[in-house]
């Protein structure tokens, strides 16, 4: 990518993101709950993106990562009265740590494609029985936060609507930066030469185990923070509910249909999947059918997979860039 | 006197007249305007059973409301698809649709985000169905709970089977539980205990066996059971094992002098009744149930089964309806579609003739109704019915069941 193609990207980016953070002035509080979700699955998305994507490491257990940002945040504030961001900041921490333990375990001993999925599987549902077990957060029963007595938004992190849309907005715009700055450097490089070949990649130098353990932990930060925030959010954790496997398959689903590997891909994803999921409920309401959301979402699922394999966003680049030369050329 | 009319008289008239007959006008159409109410529910994904249940109970309230020329309402429905995140999403949709009162939301998870959405919009949300304890601990000012707390729930479940024990001349002294291993069955298992404990039942309990949420066959767990000599069964369950437990039972001949669910659902559903008929007779279970004493509850019920006879008049769709019924009383003080209007009705709310059993519907300073009951229910001719406490039956227990090949 040329440097011109990249400040025309950056361009559409700045662009993309001013109009959405000024979309909360024009619409209304709904709109804004369900642009809430969209960044939030958005973000998630970004976080996985960053390990599977540009590290070909396939992860069906990041629900453990969502839930131990969580916890994390939620018992910071709620038991010991400390600030959300400080719980933020244990989360990822925490969450780094576990995810280097779980690398560690899966690329040390040669536990490679499926078997490293299984793997991240087992460690989060280990991670969610846990939590169910251990009565200091709530186990079975749930752990829940007092409504806030508020003093200041950026200080307890607790508000309304717009301010969390404002929230996932933010790590958004952070997620896709962080990752931008990322893969066009030189540890980008050597996580995409990994996930071509990784025997090719050891062959020339490049240290696969020590880079991949630091894929998986970055990744796994990046989840817990948006975990923190989806506890301030939702004001109760239950271990099924966070770190359940339905979180864990949820958070892939924008990627992959936007398109992995790319920037833009899990953002692309989170505006097709959240909106055909509220529309397809609205029509099932509306209709008296219970199910057929589910039916339309999985329909519509399907189509993307069957006629854009790649995803949504790389066709879409491709013509915009094609669009962009043309209009340049002209 | 000067009697005619000048022009300028004529229309000063004509004014006011139209002024004062457009008036009445207004006041009957804001009568007339219905009021939108909300209803969040998980009619599709995992909750979609006990979800779709309430919606039934719920468009059954709008109908006899408006028989009965209640206050105007227009229920609009949004579904949560089970996932607690769209609690809150389906809260601002039907805020922004103009609804001025909620009810819902079924499952914990989703009301906590609902209320926060309500708190901060400030309209109230009636509760039909979420038994954690926390809801109401959490500080919220615009929730109303018409649902017994799980830990409520267990304590009576528990002083039930203690009523029982003190009512026959051969007392179970054992007791075994089957659980379902998932969160419910967990969090079940540890209150019931722990309530077993504060309580201080005279029924030891010899085993607590956990099998999977997904488990095809129960065999193996039954045969523990049996195995312990237990004369108590405790299944902790939802309907689908409780049939596999009781097909089980039957095939090993196992015959305790009880089966008890603690608070559990189940046995008192039509797929549990219809699926093992005499079979599924005498087992028992301690839940919130249809006021059976009082005539128009049970007419109702009986309504709602001629017109659906494929479900039951069970506490899912009795909570339900009484929540509507609940925003009508409060619509029909408050005489307003204003939402800190219905607010104020609400937590004055005073429903003594209602179709649950209990006392009257009041809401204390945190939105709990602490006056609902728990009835000890048993299958007796394929039809769960009210054999404890003594207030509310309409029956004699059978106690101990009879053996299942003798039936």
């Amino acid at each position: 990518m040329n440097n011109a193609t990249t400040r025309m990207w950056g361009g559409l980016a700045i662009a993309f993101f001013a109009i959405m953070a000024f979309l909360p002035v024009v619409t209304s509080d709904s709109i804004v709950a369900v642009l809430t979700l969209i960044m939030m699955f958005a973000f998630f998305g970004q976080a996985w993106n960053l390990m599977m994507g540009y590290v070909g490491q396939l992860s069906l257990g990041h629900g453990l990562y969502i839930g131990l940002g969580a916890y994390a945040c939620a018992v910071s504030v709620g038991t010991f009265g400390l600030s959300p961001w400080l719980g933020i900041l244990i989360g990822a921490a925490i969450s780094a740590v576990v995810g280097a333990f779980v690398a560690w375990l899966g690329f040390r001993f040669a536990v490679k494609g499926i078997y490293f999925t299984l793997l991240t599987i087992a460690v989060a549902e280990m991670g969610r029985l846990s939590f169910e077990n251990w009565s200091f957060v709530g186990g079975n029963a749930g752990y829940f936060l007092r409504v806030a007595q508020d003093t200041h938004p950026l200080l307890s992190l607790r508000g309304g609507t717009t301010f969390y849309y404002f929230c996932f907005l933010v790590l958004s715009i952070l997620g896709f930066w962080g990752t931008a700055l990322l893969i066009r450097s030189r540890l980008g490089y050597f996580w995409r030469a990994i996930r071509e070949d990784e025997d090719a990649a050891r062959a020339i130098g490049v240290r696969a185990l020590r880079l991949k353990i630091l894929a998986v932990m970055i990744s796994a930060a990046m989840t817990s923070v948006g975990g923190s925030f989806y506890a301030l959010l939702s004001g109760s954790l239950f271990p099924d509910t966070m770190m359940g496997m339905r979180f864990s398959i949820e958070i892939i689903i924008a990627p992959i249909i936007g398109g992995m590997g790319t920037l833009f891909g899990p953002i692309i994803g989170a505006f097709f999947v959240i909106p055909i999921n509220e529309i397809s409920n609205h029509a099932a309401q509306s209709m008296g059918i219970f199910g057929l959301n589910t039916l339309i979402y999985g329909v519509l699922i399907l189509m993307v997979i069957v006629f854009l394999p790649d995803g949504i966003w790389p066709p879409v680049a491709k013509r915009i860039e094609r669009w962009m030369k043309g209009g340049a050329s002209s | 006197m000067n009697t005619r009319f000048s022009r300028r008289s004529l229309i000063k008239s004509a004014g006011a007249a139209a002024v004062m007959s457009a008036l009445p006008m207004r006041f009957s159409w804001a009568n007339n305007h219905p009021t939108k109410v909300g209803v969040i529910l998980p009619t599709s994904g995992v909750l979609a059973f006990p979800g779709q249940a309430s919606r039934r109970g719920v468009e059954f309230a709008g109908m006899i409301n408006k028989e009965r020329n209640g206050p105007a309402m227009e229920l609009i429905y949004a579904d949560t698809e089970s996932k607690a995140e769209n609690g809150r999403v389906a809260a601002e949709k039907l805020i922004r649709e103009g609804c001025s009162v909620l009810i819902g939301c079924w499952d914990t998870g989703a009301t906590i985000s609902a209320a926060q959405a309500c708190e901060a919009a400030k309209v109230p949300l009636v509760i039909n169905i979420a038994s954690a304890p926390q809801i109401t601990e959490q500080g919220f000012t615009q929730i109303f709970r018409n649902f017994t707390p799980a830990t409520q729930l267990v304590s009576n479940a528990v002083q039930r089977i203690r009523e029982l024990a003190a009512k026959t001349d051969d007392p179970p002294k054992t007791a075994t539980v089957l659980y379902v291993n998932d969160t419910f069955g967990q969090s079940a298992l540890k209150a019931m205990q722990a309530e077993w404990a504060k309580q201080n039942l005279p029924i030891e309990i010899l085993d607590t066996i956990g099998y999977d949420v997904r488990a095809k066959d129960l065999s193996v767990e039954v045969a523990k059971a049996k195995a312990t000599g237990a004369e108590l069964l405790l299944p902790i369950t939802r309907v689908n094992d409780a049939i596999m437990i009781v097909r089980e039972m039957v095939k090993q001949e196992y015959n305790p002098k009880a089966i008890i669910g603690p608070g559990s659902p189940g046995p008192y559903e039509k797929a549990f009744t219809d699926a093992l008929g005499k079979y599924g007779d005498d087992y028992m279970v301690c839940v919130p149930w249809l006021n059976v004493k009082n005539p128009r509850a049970v007419e109702l019920a009986k309504r709602f089964e001629a017109m659906d006879s494929k479900n039951r008049f069970e506490l899912n769709v009795g909570f339900s309806y009484e929540a509507v019924d609940i925003v009508a009383d409060a619509l029909r003080r408050a005489k307003s579609n204003d939402a800190a209007a219905i607010h104020a009705a609400l937590k004055t709310t005073d429903i003594k003739d209602h179709v649950m059993w209990g006392g009257p519907i009041q809401f204390n300073e945190k939105g709990q109704n602490p006056n609902i009951g728990v009835a000890l229910l048993q299958n007796q001719n394929s039809e769960p019915t009210v054999v404890g406490p003594a207030e509310a039956a309409v029956a004699e227990v059978v106690y101990p069941m009879r053996p299942f090949n003798e039936r």
